[in-house]
């Protein structure tokens, strides 16, 4: 056993235990490795934002090198502080308003290029879809039953007709698809998940308590 | 071996036919090169690509490799460029005539985008045509949401115990899009929560979300006659760091213990942190997301599942505004165009030669 | 005026959004990265003023009124006090006016964040595979045909995935993978077309005013 006298390992490893103690119950200990995270984490974020942010793109260029039209986005800011201002609480919604509109509206058209278009384009029954399986003539079977899967589950997220008749049969049809490719995600995930953990209890047992190498 | 036939041996013939040309579709500032291969092609060793502004004084900007018949310059806009281009063998260079003159320019459209102009155009006007019909009066029908009919049940479920309701709107911004439906939710909940008394708890990740719910669950309690209901601190910002978040809401379920948890909007890998520390509890939980990832997670651990496009009807089907409803019916207009499109590509794609995946790209 | 100027704003910055896409003229894209890596971050620095701020309220409130667990308050008050301080006058790595380092043991700012949020959020992430296990058990529980159905792909991809599984079975392997690539994809392609037409639906709604309660009810 060949434990660390590093003091910072020693605080890693205390707090790490304090929040794995979470699994057996809710206990003073891991609150207070809670607050303690609640409060670093705001603490560097504050750091972050203040040195990557505001000193290099607005205060420097604003004060130091003249850049006047930084003063927009400076005003623009400030007038989130209105919100401590009953009168002039309003003014709180001009920035919202900015930075909602313009983010929603770059969602448009990445959107359709990424999820729609593309997509469409992944499940359209062609020669060429099909050799890109490699698979010979199960690329055709398996491009039909992804094709009769995508309508399948289309007609599941219908919503101006009730479930019955054939979108009551279709839906049903996507139903099982949806819930198969979610226990294949599922799955997929356990190993990434547990490879995780098998990386903390290195660090407790080989950093920490020296215990493995 | 004289130097006449040594001559002969290494003269090769130039590349012919070089065309200078704006690169289209962009934001200016580059030229495309293109040229036909030299006869000697296969025994050259490369092309070197050269420039003038003048038409007389060439200097050399590239090099491409034999069979490459393209090339790419940067240059300054509204500025006349003229080129050549050699096909070199060992110390042997045979010259092409120069290109006529040309410019580079900015354009204002990128036709490559033209696909997804006509189907923002298509999917958008679909939606608005509906929404104008919800205006004029239309009825219109949504199928019942197993998830959404349970949320009454939740409420008056925290009501009867006389324990708080958790509400998580995830770790979005307010331009993500789940975010935004999550808040419309939030709205509906908090009238109830109003309307019955029931403490409402809603810790938040993003200080601009938190900025927008408290206004909106202040507006919630307000439109149910319940303004003095309304406490501030029940809409908290709490960390913009994810685990700190789901370390914070967890440490909330575990100490108040709230008969019902709403984990509505955008998450990532928190997501199963605080839908099983949830279900430990023993609350009823309402979980709905667009992540497809973390959707696996929010369905074994919550009693209902918003799935996808169902967290986006949510606030139509719960306030049955026309125009939400109307929106509704848009989307689902689209899903059909959609079905068209594929069934239609498909038929085309497999009885004709036509091709119909370039329409795609 | 309180709620139309900003209606106006949304859609006009909703457009100025969406045109880079389609415009590549360089007035156009030099206007878009203006927004993008100056506007719009800066106003995300400002938006955190007020979310520390209604943080430290909420504390200080549960202090005052000795709420349950009020004594943890403080440690979330002093840690963050203290990690500000060091980070904000003991500069990016060390380097500001405030010494960071006794001897050793240094203490600034991104060793704080190496051996104290790293190390936490790692450990609350390697609780994943205690959740995973337990939701797994939920579900099985719940012996629905959805939840059978959901787990069986599930066991048979994370079998397919490790090297056990090619001892049981050599085709289980390219079975997993199958179920990846066939009904995997079909589901979610789904599901992503009816996202994405809900995205937009709500996005227009926003920028043409339709969807307006994010303006919340005050000021008018």
């Amino acid at each position: 056993m060949n434990i660390s006298t590093d003091p910072w390992i020693w605080i890693a490893s205390i707090l790490s235990l304090a929040i794995l103690s979470f699994l057996y119950k809710e206990n003073p200990i891991f609150r207070a490795a809670e607050h303690i995270f609640l409060g670093v984490a705001n603490g560097y974020l504050v750091t972050f934002y203040w040195h990557r942010i505001l000193v290099p793109i607005l205060f420097r260029p604003l004060f130091q090198q003249g850049e006047l039209l930084l003063i927009i986005p400076f005003v623009v800011g400030i007038l989130y502080l209105t919100r401590f201002i009953p009168r002039l609480s309003w003014l709180v919604r001009i920035p919202i308003a900015i930075y909602m509109g313009y983010w929603t509206g770059v969602l448009i058209p990445a959107t359709i290029q990424a999820q729609i278009i593309k997509q469409m384009q992944g499940t359209v029954l062609t020669s060429q879809n099909f050799q890109a399986w490699n698979a010979g003539s199960w690329g055709i079977v398996w491009s039909v039953l992804i094709f009769v899967g995508v309508l399948c589950t289309l007609s599941y997220f219908y919503f101006s007709r009730e479930h019955k008749g054939v979108i009551g049969v279709t839906s049903r049809v996507g139903i099982v698809f949806v819930m198969t490719g979610f226990g294949a995600a599922f799955g997929y995930t356990v190993m990434a998940r547990i490879s995780l953990l098998i990386g903390k209890l290195q660090f407790l047992l080989g950093d920490w308590l020296g215990i493995i190498r | 071996m004289n130097i006449v036939m040594l001559a002969g041996f290494l003269a090769i013939a130039p590349p012919a036919s070089v065309r200078g040309y704006d690169t289209p579709d962009d934001g200016g500032r580059s030229i495309t090169l293109e040229w036909t291969l030299s006869p000697d092609d296969g025994v050259i060793e490369r092309y070197e690509i050269y420039r003038s502004c003048n038409g007389v004084d060439y200097e050399k900007i590239g090099v491409m490799g034999r069979g490459r018949g393209l090339f790419e310059d940067d240059t300054e806009d509204r500025r006349q460029y003229y080129y050549k281009v050699a096909a070199v063998a060992d110390t042997a260079r045979a010259f092409s005539e120069p290109s006529a003159p040309v410019m580079s320019s900015a354009q204002w459209l990128n036709r490559k985008k033209i696909n997804i102009i006509v189907a923002v155009a298509v999917f958008g006007g679909l939606i608005l045509l509906f929404i104008q019909r919800a205006r004029r009066g239309q009825k219109l029908f949504v199928r019942k949401i197993a998830g959404l009919q349970a949320i009454d049940d939740a409420v008056g479920r925290a009501t009867e115990m006389g324990k708080p309701i958790l509400y998580c709107p995830g770790i979005g911004y307010i331009e993500d899009i789940a975010t935004i439906a999550s808040l419309s939710i939030l709205g509906e909940v908090a009238k109830k929560c109003g309307q019955y008394n029931t403490e409402l708890i809603n810790p938040h990740f993003d200080p601009i979300v938190y900025t927008v719910a408290r206004e909106i669950v202040k507006e919630s309690y307000a439109s149910v006659g319940r303004p003095d209901a309304f406490d501030p601190d029940s809409v908290y910002y709490v960390t913009d760091s994810q685990f700190a978040y789901a370390a914070a809401v967890d440490g909330i379920m575990l100490r108040e213990r709230p008969a019902t948890n709403f984990l509505v909007g955008w998450f990532r890998a928190e997501s199963l942190i605080l839908a099983e520390t949830g279900a430990s509890t023993g609350a009823i939980q309402i979980a709905g997301t667009d992540q497809v990832s973390q959707l696996p997670f929010f369905v074994t651990a919550c009693d209902y599942t918003l799935i996808g496009e169902e967290l986006y009807a949510a606030s139509a089907y719960i306030s049955r505004e026309p125009l939400l409803l109307g929106a509704i019916k848009g989307e689902d207009w689209g899903k059909v165009i959609i079905g068209a499109i594929i069934i239609a590509g498909s038929i085309l794609g497999l009885l004709t030669a036509f091709p119909i995946l370039r329409l795609f790209d | 005026m309180k709620r139309n100027f900003p209606l106006l704003l949304v859609f006009v910055f909703g457009v100025l959004g969406i045109i880079p896409f389609i415009i590549p003229h360089p007035v156009v894209q030099g206007t878009d990265e203006f927004l993008r890596n100056n506007l719009l971050k800066i106003l995300a620095a400002f938006a955190l003023i007020l979310g520390l701020g209604s943080l430290l309220r909420v504390h200080f409130d549960k202090i005052k009124r000795r709420g349950q667990n009020w004594e943890y308050s403080w440690v979330l008050i002093a840690t963050f006090i203290v990690t500000s301080i060091i980070g904000l006058f003991g500069g990016v790595s060390g380097t500001g006016i405030l010494p960071t380092r006794i001897g050793s043991f240094a203490f600034d700012i991104w060793t704080i964040y190496f051996n104290v949020e790293v190390p936490l959020g790692a450990a609350m992430f390697a609780l994943l595979s205690f959740f995973m296990a337990s939701a797994a058990y939920r579900a099985f529980r719940a012996r629905s045909t959805q939840a059978t159905l959901l787990l069986t792909a599930a066991f048979v991809v994370m079998l397919g995935v490790l090297p056990l599984g090619n001892e049981i079975s050599p085709h289980l392997p390219s079975f997993a993978q199958w179920i990846m690539d066939v009904p995997n994809v079909a589901g979610q392609r789904g599901i992503l077309f009816g996202v994405a037409l809900g995205m937009i639906a709500t996005a227009l709604k926003i920028i043409l005013g339709i969807e307006r309660s994010w303006l919340g009810g005050g000021g008018e």
